[in-house]
């Protein structure tokens, strides 16, 4: 207290006891004895003299008015106080004067002018409707007068009380205890009117004295009688509030045990049992198996054995029934770091109550900050630990709001006041404790409490190492029963301070230099069976009734709105992220489109000519790898970060769909936003025609949420950032290996890659499928080619026919024929010459447009090593020569229409055209020749019996499949084949990635990844928590 | 309910984005206009290949004229010629031939000064050509290189080429496509003779103008045979037209013959055209100025 509220005081003392014939002895010692009690010795000296001066004590007092001045004097003073006290100290400053109004019992001198000072007092402070009951309770000498429901009598029978005041059954106690509740202000004080020496919290208590009973106080007798009694504050607090307690609520754990994946037990077999209104501290040594009880208790793990039910339904079983019922604050903070504490708030309020409206929703939120003191920093960013807006025990305060705004029955909270101050460890258990008394059942893991926090507990569970339970009662008791066990001198002695009881818990033998030993005097299974033997298992009693669910979720389709809107909110309320996300796309376009614009051209080296510009099949690729880094990256840490949330947001059981759907909408978008800035600026500065932007574009931003999507599913499957982030790469790079450009398909490892074929591995790619799709598409929809790429490709189907293929076939039927002719067959010739024809057969099926010229000779038959021969062979010969014509004359219309293609456009579409023009500003001659295959040195070659063109992939349109399903091609194939319909590559391509993108959100649905990551994880020997 | 208006928008965007790339006319749609306006077919030439071949091979070769000039003591000067770089232009097949002709007679021009470098690249050129033709086969690369970057060949590399054109003759018109040899050999022929134009412009000469002069019957035969194909190709209906303006003014050009017409035949492994000293040409200076600006206006069309 500062000493300008102790001078007021004094003085406030003073001037009431000066009244009506001055103080009298008893009354100055009643001061000295609460300045004593306050204050040091030298001080009391100084404060007595001072209440002496002003109280004039010796003199005798007149009976007189109140004096002007007296009274501006006392206002003065309530003034002082009033700027410097809370309402609660007001009132014990009140109930103080009080008291030394009434300690002068002789006389009586509560006389009109110290009541007027008093009111006057009252008046100053605000203490209006509380006063007169306030009165009543200081004065009375019999609780008979005390008919109110702020009253509670402690007695060991109920007769003869008021019929309004509470009651609390205590045996052997002579008298009564009474106990007065403020509850404007949440006080409670407490009278003893009997003979017995009562101690409270250790100190004697005066008989007819009233005295404030703080949280965490007990009284019992000084001497105990028998068993004696114990009167906590919680009991006096829960006989209060029970009238405000609607849920009941029985929850019990039997004979649960909990073992680790690694088959280590970390919770042996206990039972526990709870009432509601109860605030239950979970204490042990490190590796005690804290948090893995309360996990068991919460549901979130399955015990290996036993059961927990909370009225009679099974928490791990039965979760849809006792839904909504439980509340988990995990001892992270589970926050949404870029929002504000009051939209953490509200969205979290949303998802709950769908009944409730906007003003209600408002409101509640309103009312919880401000039951949590957290109203005045509602706008302020919640920050990380790093980067710190609210300060700890606010974060704290927050998370328990969270939870709090749904008021659950159950609540488990993991240790609320590791890193915070004495202050805020304080402020959160009594908001804890709070919750208690209005009925919730709260089990909080608790590490090195202070004794102030300690004693608050209704109760302490004590674990031992490895998961023992080794005491459950009374935290106080417990020190007392530890002490008893280790047969401590001073067992008797009250001490708050849990450390010492640790201390005996884990001393150990000491050898004969003093040294401890590193053994236990007592072991974890000893104390646990002195404790079984001490305290048998009580169970509470059994309540039926469905534990009530605080709970009432929008559909999906508002929790995927809410969830999008406040994913929304927390990104564009991080700067950093966003501008990050959006510049980084056109930032890298530009460092690579910029780099990589060559100036080419053969007669004006200066001069940027897109045509002969060498990188662009490169710059596709980078293109597909840059979406698929920005994809993987923006999304890889989307889950984890909210796993947390998640943690918690799991016993509101909201739709995973909702959840899904949000950050997928969210990432999309993003994904959408960024591909095109990319696209835009590096197409614009590397002049790739502009009607190509879109399907840059879309086959980007396919890639980009595929990525999204492979980063969610990473993202949900690992436990740490650090893993996700080395992941990408082992993605990644197959990605580039396997793209199809950096490494030809055909300069493969033959295991994986057959010439003339994609590999399988590489289907697996979308950088494959991707880059295919849009060189592919730029090189036929370009405005140059796309006039030129019909004739540009029967050209080239009929040159290879012509040069390649007639001559293969023709190569093939003479060595079949020689074959045939030859004298002596050895089973190598048979088998050469059964190859050769079954190939001419094979392609002459493929070549089937001119199976006309085949009428009437059973060709088929005749092409078996069997029938074959002179007659045969000249047919097919026949047949070829005059598929040679046929070609010859289709190659002389394909290049006369090539010819005059240019000078038809020019006169029918534009008469500026020129092929040089368009040739210059679409096509790219790099790009030209990586579709041309142009490096190929054997054109044609044979592969399972069939003939394979390498020459010009794009222009080969797939024929022959093999069956309805065959997707596969060729590489750069211009056309796809699925289920007997031809589609053009960029849309075939596309679906193929959107299809793994569906896929991978099944996957991401069914969290089939970490499930499998978890069974992999079972078989290793894992770590213990 | 959100979901809707963005599978959507999604999926209209898709359609966009496809009816985009389908929108604009291709080539083969203007073929097919082409088809219901005008149903004519392309026929072949009404002239027997026999007869077109042999007329073909009485076209002398671009190099002789490379020799004449060099011969008169002219310096080299290679901005007359078809830049190589230009061979990235030629689009088509029309193009190709008669540029591949142009190229082998640059090729030789150069060759014939010893410009081993220019040579190199007429020799790229004409590489690109010849396999944008398809008929890159039938050129002898690596001998062509090694003879043109080595000084004192110059004879072998006549035969090389000729019978590369021989060659590549034999294969067109295996291949039915006499037309790109003739095409080939008149744009041959067109640069030689812009050559000496040129040449004859800066420094007159009475033998090249004689040269020049006797040209007449070579373009007479030229135009024969590209008449052939007027019928299916508009390129070469256009060639004819600008050929039939310089034959106009080689009508004022009197020959009067002394002894037999031209022929070429191979003396000592050197193919030689005979008969050409022993006629006597009228061409006066006028029309040689006229028929050196249509040669050149034409050539400047054919190179583009």
């Amino acid at each position: 207290m500062s000493e300008q509220i102790l001078e007021a005081l004094a003085k406030l003392f003073a001037l009431i006891t000066r009244q009506d014939g001055g103080a009298t002895e008893v009354e100055r010692k009643f001061v000295i004895d609460y300045f004593k009690k306050e204050l040091d010795e030298n001080s009391v000296d100084r404060y007595t003299l001072l209440y002496d001066t002003e109280a004039e004590y010796g003199k005798v007092q007149e009976n007189k008015e109140i004096s002007m001045k007296d009274s501006v004097r006392i206002l003065g003073f309530c003034k002082k106080i009033n700027k410097n006290l809370e309402q609660r100290q007001k009132v014990i400053i009140l109930v103080k004067l009080l008291e030394l109004v009434a300690s002068d019992k002789s006389d009586k001198k509560f006389t009109p002018q110290r009541r007027m000072i008093i009111d006057t007092i009252c008046q100053a402070f605000n203490i209006k409707d509380d006063y007169t009951s306030i009165e009543n309770f200081v004065f009375c000498e019999d609780s008979a007068i005390l008919n109110s429901n702020d009253i509670l009598i402690c007695a060991p029978h109920n007769r003869l009380l008021p019929p309004d005041a509470r009651y609390l059954k205590v045996d052997d106690v002579r008298g009564e205890i009474i106990f007065k509740r403020i509850p404007s202000v949440d006080l409670y004080f407490v009278k003893y009117l009997g003979k017995d020496d009562i101690k409270l919290n250790g100190f004697a208590l005066g008989h007819g004295q009233t005295n404030l009973f703080p949280p965490g106080s007990t009284l019992r007798p000084a001497q105990a009688v028998g068993k004696g009694f114990s009167v906590y504050y919680s009991d006096v607090a829960g006989v209060f509030l029970e009238s405000s307690q609607t849920v009941k609520i029985s929850f019990t754990a039997k004979d649960i045990e909990y073992r680790f994946p690694n088959g280590a037990l970390g919770v042996q077999r206990m039972n526990l049992s709870e009432t509601h209104g109860k605030l239950i501290g979970i204490m042990g040594g490190s590796g005690a198996g804290k948090t893995t009880l309360m996990n068991v208790l919460s549901g979130i793990e399955h015990p290996s054995h036993g059961e927990v039910l909370l009225n009679g339904y099974n928490m791990h079983t039965q979760k849809a029934d006792i839904e909504g019922t439980i509340g988990f604050i995990a001892q992270d903070d589970l926050l949404l770091e870029d929002l504000t504490v009051y939209q953490n708030l509200y969205y979290n309020a949303k998802l709950c109550f769908k009944q409730l409206s906007e003003k209600e929703i408002d409101e509640r939120v309103m009312t919880t900050l401000v039951n949590l003191g957290l109203d005045h920093i509602k706008e302020i960013k919640v920050g990380n630990v790093l980067n710190k807006k609210i300060s700890g025990g606010q974060r704290k305060r927050l998370n328990i709001a969270l939870e709090l705004i749904r008021e659950p029955a159950i609540m488990f909270v993991d240790e609320p006041t590791s890193g915070l101050s004495s202050k805020d460890s304080q402020n959160v258990v009594d908001l804890l404790k709070e919750l208690s008394l209005k009925g919730k059942l709260i089990f909080v893991v608790i590490h090195q409490p202070s004794p102030d926090i300690y004693k608050t507990f209704d109760k302490m569970i004590i674990l031992d190492k490895g998961g023992y339970l080794i005491y459950c009662g009374h935290p106080i008791e417990a020190i007392t029963y530890f002490k008893k066990k280790t047969m401590q001198a001073d067992a008797e002695r009250w001490s708050e301070n849990p450390e010492e009881m640790f201390k005996l818990i884990e001393k150990e033998v000491v050898n004969e230099f003093g040294q401890e030993t590193g053994k236990r005097q007592v072991l974890p299974t000893q104390w646990h069976e002195k404790y079984i033997y001490e305290f048998p298992f009580e169970e509470v009693e059994k309540i039926n009734e469905k534990p009530p669910s605080s709970l009432s979720r929008p559909n999906i389709a508002k929790q995927a709105y809410l969830f999008t809107v406040r994913d929304f909110l927390s990104k564009i309320s991080n700067m950093q992220y966003l501008l990050i996300n959006l510049l980084e796309a056109p930032l890298l376009a530009f460092l690579l489109a910029y780099i990589i614009r060559f100036q080419n051209h053969p007669e004006t080296p200066d001069k940027y000519v897109f045509r002969y510009n060498d990188n662009v099949p490169a710059y596709i690729l980078i293109c597909i790898i840059i979406s698929l880094f920005m994809g993987l990256t923006v999304s890889a840490e989307e889950i984890i970060k909210d796993r947390k949330i998640q943690k918690r947001e799991q016993f509101l059981n909201l739709s995973r769909f909702s959840y899904l759907f949000s950050k997928i909408f969210i990432l999309f978008t993003l994904s959408g936003i960024q591909t095109l800035s990319f696209v835009l600026v590096g197409n614009a500065i590397l002049e790739i025609q502009m009607g190509l932007l879109l399907s840059y574009w879309g086959m980007l931003f396919t890639v980009s949420c595929f990525a999204n999507m492979l980063g969610l599913n990473i993202s949900s499957m690992f436990n740490s950032v650090i893993t996700i982030y080395i992941t990408i790469p082992l993605l990644l790079i197959p990605q580039m290996i396997l793209s199809g450009i950096i490494f030809r398909y055909e300069k493969m490892n033959k295991t994986i890659s057959e010439r003339g074929t994609v590999p399988l591995l590489a289907d697996f790619m979308v950088s494959r499928w991707a880059f295919e799709g849009m060189t592919v598409n730029h090189f036929m929809n370009n405005s140059y080619q796309r006039d030129f790429y019909d004739v540009d490709r029967d050209k080239s189907k009929y040159y290879y026919r012509l040069e390649f293929w007639l001559k293969e076939m023709e190569k093939r039927l003479n060595s079949a024929h020689d074959q045939h002719k030859a004298e002596k067959k050895t089973d190598s010739i048979r088998k050469a010459m059964k190859n050769n024809l079954e190939l001419v057969k094979h392609e002459i099926k493929t070549e089937n447009a001119h199976l006309d010229l085949l009428k009437g000779f059973d060709w088929e038959k005749a092409l078996t090593p069997s029938n074959f021969n002179d007659e045969a062979k000249d047919k097919i010969k026949v047949y070829l020569d005059t598929l040679a014509l046929r070609f010859n004359a289709k190659y002389i219309e394909a290049s006369q229409k090539a010819d005059e293609r240019e000078s038809k456009i020019k006169k029918r579409r534009d008469k500026k055209y020129s092929v040089n023009k368009y040739k210059d500003l679409y096509s790219n001659d790099g790009l030209t020749a990586f579709m041309m295959n142009a490096e190929v040195q054997d054109k044609i070659i044979e592969q399972h019996g069939k003939l394979l063109q390498l020459s010009d992939p794009v222009f080969n349109e797939p024929r022959g499949v093999d069956n309805v399903l065959d997707y596969r091609s060729h590489f750069l194939a211009p056309k796809k084949h699925f289920l007997g319909m031809y589609f053009s590559t960029y849309f075939f391509n596309m679906v193929v990635i959107w299809l793994f993108t569906f896929i991978f959100y099944l996957t991401l649905y069914y969290d089939v990844f970490k499930n499998l990551l978890d069974r992999l994880g079972k078989i290793k020997i894992g770590k213990k928590e | 309910m959100k979901k809707l208006p963005y599978l959507f928008t999604v999926f209209s965007l898709f359609v966009f984005l496809f009816g985009a790339c389908t929108q604009e006319k291709t080539g083969g749609d203007i073929d097919n206009e082409e088809k219901k306006n005008n149903e004519k077919t392309p026929s072949g030439p009404a002239i027997s290949i026999e007869v077109i071949n042999d007329m073909v091979k009485s076209i002398p070769s671009p190099l002789e004229i490379s020799f004449l000039i060099k011969d008169i003591e002219i310096k080299y000067d290679k901005t007359v010629l078809n830049a190589a770089e230009n061979a990235k232009k030629y689009n088509n097949d029309y193009q190709r031939a008669l540029n591949l002709g142009v190229y082998s007679t640059d090729l030789g021009y150069a060759n014939i000064y010893e410009q081993t470098q220019d040579a190199l690249f007429y020799l790229g050129a004409v590489k690109e050509m010849a396999d944008a033709l398809k008929i890159g086969q039938f050129f002898d690369f690596n001998t062509i290189k090694k003879l043109a970057s080595t000084r004192g060949n110059l004879d072998t590399l006549l035969l090389v080429t000729t019978k590369n054109l021989e060659n590549i003759n034999d294969h067109l018109q295996e291949k039915k496509r006499p037309d790109l040899t003739i095409l080939i050999l008149t744009g041959g022929w067109l640069e030689s003779l812009y050559l000496t134009c040129e040449v004859t412009k800066k420094q007159p000469n009475e033998l090249l103008k004689t040269r020049i002069g006797e040209q007449k019957i070579i373009l007479e035969q030229l135009l024969l045979l590209l008449s052939f194909y007027e019928q299916k190709n508009e390129n070469i209906r256009n060639l004819i037209s600008d050929f039939n303006k310089l034959n106009k003014i080689y009508e004022n050009v009197k020959i009067t013959y002394k002894s037999d017409p031209v022929v070429t035949k191979e003396v000592n492994g050197q193919l030689v055209t005979e008969g050409g000293t022993t006629s006597e040409i009228q061409l006066t200076e006028e029309d040689l100025k006229a028929v050196l600006e249509t040669v050149r206006e034409i050539r400047k069309k054919v190179i583009g």
